[in-house]
């Protein structure tokens, strides 16, 4: 689960992780007051909140916001008010969004903090080593040069494996000190990253990235950028974070199957397929590629056992206008096959069937499965492998049309 | 023989009361496996699908002599599961639990590092030794006895594939699941070294997954590995329905976004056959 910059500083701030003095304002109204308590003579920073990166280098998709980003600083009150005025209720895109974007719900406006050399601070979940990782980079203004660097220069960025280390050893705080070869309080840096240690764990955090800190002239460390992303199976143990979750952003379907425990994904025009897996899902998908048909979306029912979600699920697919036919691949092992049946028949009662529907089942349960359906005189191909399952669709959507 | 489970293994299932285990067990009982205990904590019941229930996996061991465990615990309470089972010194875990978070994964990890114990999941269809036994949530009806090996990162990939090599002809002599979450117990290397040791395993399937260089592992371990039995990894195309990055810079630098395409290299030039389907992986074992 991802959070907003500004709800991410204000756990940062709660960790004694320094951030420049900012409020959130939902109007350019409301931006030009909190700039007025923010800071009394400025410049300020305009920030979008949208949970994805590279917002500075973003681009609006509505026209009135000009050439310009999402973060922008402003000068004065008046630039303050045309800057969140050109963001709010507009689209922005980055290079994390996709084409659509994601609308600006509201702006963080930041006192805007002068620092010297910047810095991307990361702390990071390696998965194949099962333990936490330091990365350190040097950056500049532009918040994709951290990006290049993974790229291009992946030995210009330090990384420290901390295992389950709760805080920093003297050894590996001397080579963040040595990499980094700046004028700063060395104290103030090492508690620094210890409290950005402390949110990591405190949250079941799996990535935490300030991108990046800055150093101002005294030798300070700012935290100029916020964002953490916690661990969706550990939301249980932290409902004021689970909290925070603005679903805003996410498309309606997506976010009903994911409140159930499935995965719900949307592309453009095509066909629906439902699976229970995401190898059988790559597999589905990059066969129906091969046969030349388009996939609309795709639903991911896991190892679900639960009748009435399964039902609902199916449901958001069978709805989906851009739906042309759908193919439900089910493997079943932990998933019974003969809830998918049910699920299928109960939506098909509910809404009819008007689009081609071809079902492939195999393993726990197959047999009462397949009888279901054939007894429930829907119109609907029953197959034994993807394959053919995937060609009959195509031809059955080739006819209806 | 096979690998990790055969009729003889002496299995515990912790959590054996659940509405999962009492649905899969008396089928994996009936296909042959050797249930000899379950294990519930505050345990209501004394006997259970006809075997003795028991508080502890120590208790279990003791009494019956299990030598593995099976988890169908909830999340919540995995971790400590899990760390029991270690604890017993048992030789084989098998997690069908999902949803375990990283964390309580992480501390498992550290934990297994210093035990003999394997780990096999979380999130796992389990392992299966076809005609003789099994530890997981198969579907009983595919599966048949023969010598290629599978080890996988991907359940429903891993289903497809047996239905379509016993369909030419093949059969397996035994599937290891390894979950299909981003921590796993047990990764590719383990399980290749026990596949290459093992007499009846002649080739070997390695399906890939999403999420960590698990694959890239894989090729190192079996470029250093001597007399080495022929290996099959296929790893499906990515789909960007299927991405599902958190930041982009530790992606590259600690996981590894790799596409498809760059694991299918590393993969070939370690001296497999990598291939990006399933027509093509039965292409390849029909020439081997």
């Amino acid at each position: 689960m991802n959070i907003h910059e500004y709800q991410a500083k204000k756990i940062f701030r709660k960790f004694k992780i320094t951030v420049p003095c900012g409020r959130i304002a939902y109007t350019p109204d409301e931006a030009r007051e909190a700039a007025q308590l923010v800071s009394p003579s400025g410049p300020w920073v305009v920030k979008a909140q949208i949970q994805a990166g590279s917002r500075g280098i973003g681009k609006f998709s509505d026209k009135r916001a000009g050439k310009k980003g999402g973060i922008r600083i402003s000068k004065t009150l008046d630039d303050v008010y045309e800057n969140a005025d050109e963001m709010l209720e507009n689209q922005l895109i980055t290079n994390q969004t996709g084409a659509k974007g994601r609308l600006v719900s509201r702006v963080y406006i930041e006192e805007f903090i002068k620092t010297e050399r910047k810095f991307y601070l990361g702390l990071v979940v390696d998965w194949v080593a099962a333990s936490t990782v330091l990365l350190v980079a040097p950056v500049t203004e532009k918040d994709d040069a951290i990006v290049k660097l993974a790229l291009e220069h992946p030995d210009k960025i330090l990384k420290i494996d901390l295992g389950l280390q709760k805080s920093i050893q003297q050894k590996q705080f001397q080579l963040v000190l040595d990499f980094m070869n700046s004028d700063f309080n060395a104290d103030e840096l090492r508690a620094f990253l210890n409290n950005m240690l402390k949110v990591f764990y405190a949250y079941d955090a799996t990535l935490l990235e300030i991108n990046p800190i800055g150093i101002s002239k005294d030798g300070s460390i700012w935290a100029l950028d916020a964002k953490i992303v916690f661990d969706n199976n550990a939301l249980y143990r932290h409902p004021e974070i689970d909290k925070l979750s603005d679903n805003s952003e996410i498309e309606e379907r997506e976010l009903i199957a994911s409140k159930y425990g499935f995965q719900y994904k949307e592309l453009d025009n095509g066909i629906g397929i439902i699976v229970n897996g995401d190898g059988l899902a790559l597999s589905t998908i990059s066969q129906a590629e091969e046969q030349e048909i388009d996939t609309a979306c795709f639903l991911n029912l896991k190892g679900g056992v639960d009748r009435e979600k399964i039902a609902a699920s199916i449901k958001l697919i069978m709805t989906n206008p851009r739906v042309d036919g759908i193919f439900i691949n089910i493997l079943g092992g932990f998933l019974r096959c003969n809830l998918i049946a049910d699920g299928i028949i109960a939506v098909a009662n509910d809404l009819g069937l008007n689009i081609p529907l071809v079902v492939r089942f195999e393993g726990t349960n197959k047999d009462e499965a397949t009888d279901i359906l054939q007894k429930s005189g829907l119109p609907l191909s029953i197959v034994s492998d993807t394959r053919e399952g995937l060609s009959i669709l195509k031809s059955a959507i080739a006819e209806d049309l | 023989m096979a690998v990790l489970v055969d009729k003889n293994t002496k299995i515990l299932v912790q959590g054996i009361t659940g509405t999962q285990a009492s649905f899969h067990i008396p089928r994996a009982m009936k296909y042959g496996t050797k249930v000899v205990a379950g294990v519930v904590p505050n345990k209501a019941e004394k006997n259970y699908l006809g075997v003795p229930v028991f508080e502890t996996v120590e208790e279990a061991k003791e009494a019956t002599g299990a030598e593995a465990s099976l988890i169908f615990v909830p999340a919540k309470f995995a971790k400590s599961a899990i760390l029991e089972s270690i604890r017993a010194n048992l030789r084989l875990v098998v997690v069908i639990t999902s949803g375990i978070p990283v964390n309580d994964m992480m501390a498992i990890k550290h934990e297994l590092r210093h035990s003999s114990t394997i780990l096999i999941g979380p999130n796992t269809p389990g392992v299966i030794t076809p005609q003789e036994a099994y530890m997981g949530i198969f579907p009983d009806n595919i599966h048949k006895s023969g010598n290629i090996g599978i080890v996988s990162r991907s359940s429903t990939l891993t289903y497809e594939v047996i239905l379509e090599i016993n369909k030419a002809g093949f059969g397996e002599s035994t599937i290891v699941g390894l979950g299909d979450d981003v921590i796993l117990g047990t990764d590719f290397a383990d399980i290749l070294r026990q596949f290459n040791d093992d007499p009846e395993t002649k080739t070997i399937i390695l399906i890939g997954g999403i999420g960590g260089n698990y694959e890239v592992k894989a090729a190192e371990y079996y470029k250093s590995l001597k007399n080495k039995k022929p290996v099959i990894a296929l790893i499906p195309d990515d789909s960007p329905l299927l991405s599902d990055n958190e930041g982009l810079a530790p992606e590259i630098i600690c996981r590894g976004i790799m596409t498809a395409a760059d694991k299918r290299k590393i993969l070939s030039d370690a001296g497999m056959i990598a291939v990006d389907g399933i027509n093509a992986l039965k292409n390849e074992l029909l020439h081997l």
